[in-house]
């Protein structure tokens, strides 16, 4: 954990740290005690940032040892929803301190200007609920909202989410749509509200499947038990997003590492903030691996899961931070005919992944090299590659024909061919190595070196 | 809509293209870009993120479209 020793601005400079860390490859979580605000004042409530910025951290705030068997993991423990448990107001922290009426006011929180193009501060580890007003159920998903004064902000539920579903439904009933903002809580549970679900359906389950016991949750102050709120957040938001009501929104900095274009988006008039005595302000880096991270993990048990349906042989999936979230590497453990192209055909279902690449056990898919070296010599283009058209796909890629509803997508086989006969080695020469005991000599030889003394050429 | 609006036309479809449409604030001529759903909804104005002025977007000094 890194907590700097002096004042820094919410305008840019925390922002800046982070970018600083990522380039170093140094991914601490950071705790800025002093955030200073854009007028020169301290606020009181500390920024917490880069929390979910390294999978390690990610993992083991899920009880996993080693993120990288994080994929059938995941999927398997957001399978086995576990029902949230509600507590009452009195009992739930996040209800220690209740603003309402002339005390709202979101300018106090400390909201973080990140990118130049950003127009104002943004509260980027927003979790939206809102819910369904046909069956009830409620949906959670993290929704950018930009302050523009103490009472309102505008939010951005991407058109295809579930939750932007549920304002529509209520717009067309002529009624304001009631939702609830909550900031902050243990990663596991952050995790959960990532977790891909069907429509409607609760994100509750998930999180409790991912922390191994229900969550608590507590009636928001607004909407009593029709909107539950995470009982231990720091921070909630209430309000209505006021029918038929849009205002510009953004640009603002978005995962794919570029500035998403101003939309038109639906604003929220805030009714209530509750927050624990002694709250901390979460932050999610925008486009940093501290945002990129922790979705791209749950995207692996998604896709994972999906892959293993029609492909046994899949063993893992990662979705590297440097694809943004538009890449899936499968890993396949001695495939039947055919199975290759069935799992990359299922991952390329899933919709914000556009390329898929299949290789074997012993391709690390950790190690872009690896994967490199797979593709370089596994891979002949016209047999082993594919693309496919019209397929649903991120429309916040900067690639996407001007018009375009959907995407373009590629999936590329570089697993090995298989045995001639079953038992026999694959078809291929054997990778060059050295023996296992002169690797463990070479390592021991330079463990007692200082490698800070050697040329940089 | 004004006759501000400009329209970069599409090549042929082996050449790559943009999709992203650019607006100039009419008050400080800061130039910042705008999304479909934003330019396919006139009545609402758009928001120099530069200077705050808001504007309906027949007010944009220079609005540049793509396709």
């Amino acid at each position: 954990m890194f907590r700097p020793d002096k004042p820094l601005s919410i305008v840019h400079d925390i922002t800046a740290l982070q970018y600083a860390l990522e380039k170093a490859e140094r991914r601490p979580i950071v705790v800025v005690q002093e955030p200073r605000r854009a007028d020169g004042s301290i606020s009181d409530i500390p920024v917490v940032t880069n929390l979910t910025g390294s999978r390690t951290v990610v993992a083991r705030a899920l009880g996993i040892n080693d993120h990288q068997t994080a994929a059938p993991i995941y999927a398997q423990r957001t399978g086995n929803c576990i029902a949230p448990e509600k507590i009452s107001g009195e009992s739930a922290p996040v209800q220690e301190i209740v603003l309402e009426g002339d005390n709202i006011d979101l300018t106090k929180l400390p909201a973080l200007t990140q990118h130049v193009t950003d127009p104002g501060p943004y509260l980027t580890a927003a979790h939206a609920t809102t819910y369904d007003p046909d069956t009830k159920t409620d949906n959670t998903a993290i929704q950018r909202c930009w302050i523009k004064s103490p009472t309102r902000m505008s939010y951005f539920p991407y058109p295809a989410s579930h939750n932007a579903r549920n304002l529509r439904k209520f717009w067309e009933r002529g009624e304001d749509c009631p939702v609830v903002f909550w900031i902050g809580h243990h990663p596991a549970v952050l995790m959960g509200t990532q977790a891909k679900l069907t429509y409607p359906e609760s994100h509750w389950g998930a999180c409790g499947g991912l922390i191994g016991e229900p969550l608590r949750v507590t009636p928001s102050r607004t909407f009593g038990d029709s909107i539950m709120v995470p009982a231990d957040a720091e921070i909630v938001i209430e309000g209505y997003a006021p029918k038929d009501v849009l205002e510009a929104d953004g640009p603002f900095g978005e995962y794919t590492g570029y500035s998403g274009p101003q939309v038109a988006a639906p604003v929220v008039d805030v009714t209530c903030i509750t927050m624990r005595k002694n709250a901390l302000y979460h932050d999610y880096g925008s486009g940093l691996t501290d945002m990129l991270v922790p979705d791209n993990m749950a995207m692996e048990g998604k896709v994972f899961g999906l892959c293993k349906q029609v492909a046994p042989s899949v063993v893992n999936v990662h979705v590297p931070a440097q694809g943004r979230r538009f890449h899936g590497y499968i890993q396949v453990e001695n495939p039947g005919p055919g199975e290759v192209r069935d799992a990359l055909m299922a991952a390329l279902s899933y919709r914000r992944l556009k390329l898929a690449i299949a290789v074997n056990q012993d391709i690390d898919i950790f190690d872009d090299s690896e994967m490199f070296f797979a593709m370089a010599t596994r891979v002949q283009w016209s047999r082993d590659s594919f693309t496919v058209d019209g397929l649903s796909g991120s429309l916040l890629d900067p690639s996407t024909p001007v018009g375009s509803k959907t995407l373009s997508k590629m999936a590329i086989d570089a697993s090995m061919p298989l045995p001639g006969r079953a038992g026999a080695p694959p078809p291929i020469p054997p990778r060059s190595k050295v023996p296992d005991e002169a690797m463990q000599r070479a390592a021991e030889i330079l463990s007692g070196l200082d490698p800070n003394d050697w040329p940089t050429l | 809509m004004s006759n501000n609006k400009e329209i970069v036309r599409l090549g042929a479809p082996w050449e790559k293209t943009g999709n992203t449409s650019w607006t100039q604030c009419p008050a400080c001529e800061e130039w910042f870009h705008v999304g479909p759903g934003l330019l396919d909804r006139p009545e609402v104005h758009m928001h120099c993120p530069a200077c705050h002025k808001e504007f309906p977007q027949t007010d944009a000094k220079r609005l540049v479209t793509s396709g």
